[in-house]
């Protein structure tokens, strides 16, 4: 995908699309890397990090919501 | 005597479950009006069989079960005229980019930023969370909410679900991204907003 992080930073849009990236397949190590340099310095982009694990928590428990 | 069937105190309860059970057919047979036919069906089978449901598993499983046989056969019945509508969905992958760009600034930061969500978990013992939830996938684009629907509710794979939907996996991926993205806000709008906890 965007091949443009390895080495230097991402911004927010960057990083929340790695982030949703990895909701489908796993990220190579430069992926991973520049993630995590990213959201150690990031609050909003963790927040969205588990607000992404909540919308995957939520949407399955929608098949036998009450 | 049999009640008639709207008489019977469960058909409003049945009925609750009907905007997840239209979602469900649409991510199946991508026909709107096709899915109501599904559901319709569903429904008045569920109503007669209702005597014969002994709550073992959640209701909305139960009536889900049925639906699926509904969805065959229609599936079945309308499988020769299914090629059509692709160019609608490339149309709406660059829409779905464009829609993402714009929810960050030039340089690339949030224009509304996620915050932090007090205590999520409880909310999905919530009555009243679900339907906002339900309210939210209501607003996504078409194609978008389908594919969203496939891969986080029904736990399908992202390369069955573009193979079924005709569109490159890229285009997928976009469109997923930016459902939960659109997800992310509008629950942070309507349910998890300051605004909507003090009541304002």
């Amino acid at each position: 995908m965007d091949a443009d992080h390895a080495g230097h930073k991402l911004n927010c849009r960057q990083a929340s699309r790695l982030l949703s990236l990895a909701c489908e397949r796993p990220l190579d190590e430069s992926e991973r890397q520049a993630l995590r340099r990213h959201l150690d310095a990031c609050l909003m982009c963790r927040n969205f990090e588990s607000q992404l694990e909540f919308l995957r928590k939520a949407a399955r428990r929608l098949v036998d919501a009450p | 005597m049999s009640l008639s069937p709207v008489q019977d105190p469960r058909f409003a309860e049945i009925e609750e479950h009907r905007a997840y059970l239209v979602r469900y057919a649409m991510a199946q047979l991508r026909d709107e009006q096709l899915a109501e036919e599904a559901v319709q069906e569903c429904l008045l089978a569920a109503l007669e069989g209702i005597a014969g449901f002994r709550g073992q598993s959640a209701l909305r499983t139960w009536l889900t079960s049925i639906l699926r046989f509904k969805i065959a056969d229609l599936q079945r019945r309308t499988v020769a005229e299914r090629a059509r509508e692709d160019v609608g969905e490339q149309a709406e992958a660059s829409e779905d980019e464009d829609w993402i760009d714009q929810q960050f600034d030039e340089t690339g930061h949030w224009r509304s930023p996620p915050q932090a969500w007090s205590n999520p978990e409880a909310a999905l013992e919530q009555r009243r969370f679900w339907q906002v939830f339900e309210k939210c996938l209501g607003r996504l684009p078409a194609v978008a909410g389908r594919v969203f629907f496939k891969r986080e509710v029904l736990g399908e794979e992202t390369d069955d679900i573009c193979g079924a939907e005709g569109i490159t996996a890229g285009n997928c991926w976009v469109m997923l991204h930016r459902s939960r993205i659109a997800l992310r806000e509008c629950l942070q709008v309507h349910w998890f907003g300051e605004g909507v906890r003090s009541g304002r």
